[in-house]
């Protein structure tokens, strides 16, 4: 990104919502967010601003997560948000909240970036003859420092295998067969731990649709 | 096929799928009440790990935003009342070939004449050589059908061999894969002569990945009721 844009990112903010709202109010929260991106689906510019003010948190988190770069993330995250704004007509509040749908947008893009970036430096390396080192990778997705306490405590109820295939699909953005190559392990055996962690993370955090 | 794509749930979700498998569980699940159920939980579970992650934003994100939503065109919905729709079609479609005809006559004029052939071919002809069409192959269990699909006329020619009798009171029905977790839209019905069907439908203006078929009551119905049949995307 440019000059200019790091500049904005260094300027002091004086306050900021994270998106991340106490239990207790969730529901009215989360009804509200809803409504917002319904309206913006209509064409309403100002309760798309509302829909970012609540979830903007949330979608630069996960993209800065995956994709790591903070300049990328910014890029990605303001592609997606027109992207949001773009495919919010289509926006379904019978269907699912307005938090999974911009959480399931963002993560893709996310992971789109960080794929063809990867697949860009793995043709590089290829030229320059030298080997990727993907443990690295390894360590750093299942590090677990940048996760809320209520995403942490559910991750610890799962097993250290099934958290760690989670964790690298998810925040690590690899495929089920790039997280099997990395911890040689069969690809099926990497599908269930996904899954089986995945029903265990629902149960433990009520999701409500 | 299917009892494999029936576990991918849970790693599509997370966006953990090949570009192959993505592809083939995105033409599935939409029409496939167990997965998409799955897929709606698993995604919400995804959207808390999401949100466990939440950073401060960079600030001037929102306003570079804001300045870009209010030049951006957004996507058309899905209109309810469609046979309205399509009867507003079918009044614009006329004048607007007539549009195509002289656009196409002032070109032959120009001495662009050799590749030019729109001025009186049947309408098969004029969709599959629209100059955005594109051609997708849609696999089934008895053949494929062919659908060629210009988004700038609206419409897609249809082509396909080896399709089994619908039976009494059935139709086949095309529909819209939305993809993004849209599910599909519906998109007109048809009937093959002898197994095989050519033919040309007039489809809404929407955004799809790709199409599927299922077959439907004559008539056809607002949400799949058949099991899908044929489905391919772009």
């Amino acid at each position: 990104m440019s000059e200019m844009n790091r500049k904005r990112r260094l300027r002091a903010v004086p306050s900021f919502d994270l998106g991340i709202d106490p239990a207790d109010t969730e529901s009215d929260d989360k009804s509200r967010e809803n409504d917002a991106l319904h309206r913006a689906g209509r064409g309403d510019e100002s309760a798309f601003a509302e829909f970012y003010d609540a979830l903007s948190g949330l979608v630069y988190g996960v993209i800065l997560r995956v994709v790591r770069d903070p300049a990328m993330s910014e890029e990605v995250a303001q592609e997606v948000f027109l992207e949001i704004w773009r495919l919010a007509p289509r926006y379904d509040r019978d269907k699912g909240s307005a938090k999974t749908w911009a959480a399931t947008i963002a993560h893709r893009r996310a992971v789109d970036r960080v794929r063809s970036e990867e697949s860009r430096r793995q043709r590089d390396e290829r030229e320059l003859e030298t080997l990727d080192e993907p443990r690295d990778v390894v360590i750093e997705a299942i590090d677990a420092r940048e996760e809320s306490e209520q995403v942490r405590v559910a991750l610890s109820l799962l097993t250290e295998s099934q958290r760690e295939a989670v964790t690298l699909a998810y925040y690590g953005g690899h495929t089920y067969r790039a997280v099997a190559a990395l911890l040689d392990v069969p690809e099926g055996t990497i599908k269930t731990r996904i899954r089986d962690g995945l029903i265990r993370l629902r149960d433990h955090l009520e999701v409500t649709q | 096929m299917t009892t494999e794509l029936h576990h991918l749930a849970a790693a599509y979700a997370l966006d953990a799928l090949s570009p192959e498998e993505h592809q083939a569980f995105e033409a599935h699940y939409p029409t496939c009440e167990i997965c998409s159920a799955e897929v709606a939980d698993f995604r919400a579970t995804a959207a808390e790990l999401a949100a466990g992650t939440a950073r401060e934003v960079p600030a001037g994100l929102k306003d570079r935003v804001m300045a870009e939503v209010s030049t951006t065109r957004q996507v058309s919905s899905i209109v309810p009342d469609r046979a309205v729709d399509l009867a507003e079609r079918r009044n614009r479609n006329a004048p607007r070939s007539i549009v195509l005809a002289a656009a196409a006559a002032a070109i032959v004029v120009l001495g662009a004449i050799g590749a030019i052939r729109a001025t009186r071919t049947s309408d098969f002809d004029q969709v599959a050589a629209a100059p955005d069409a594109t051609t997708i192959q849609l696999a089934g269990a008895t053949g494929t059908i062919e659908v060629i699909w210009s988004k700038e006329r609206d419409q897609v020619a249809l082509v396909g061999d080896g399709l089994a009798d619908p039976g009494p009171g059935l139709v086949y029905q095309l529909w819209f894969l939305l993809g993004d977790d849209a599910g599909v839209a519906p998109a007109p019905t048809f009937s093959p002569e002898d197994g095989s069907i050519e033919t040309v439908l007039d489809v809404e203006d929407i955004d799809g990945i790709g199409w599927g078929v299922t077959l439907e009551p004559e008539g056809g119905s607002d949400e799949p009721t058949g099991d899908v049949l044929y489905a391919g995307t772009a």
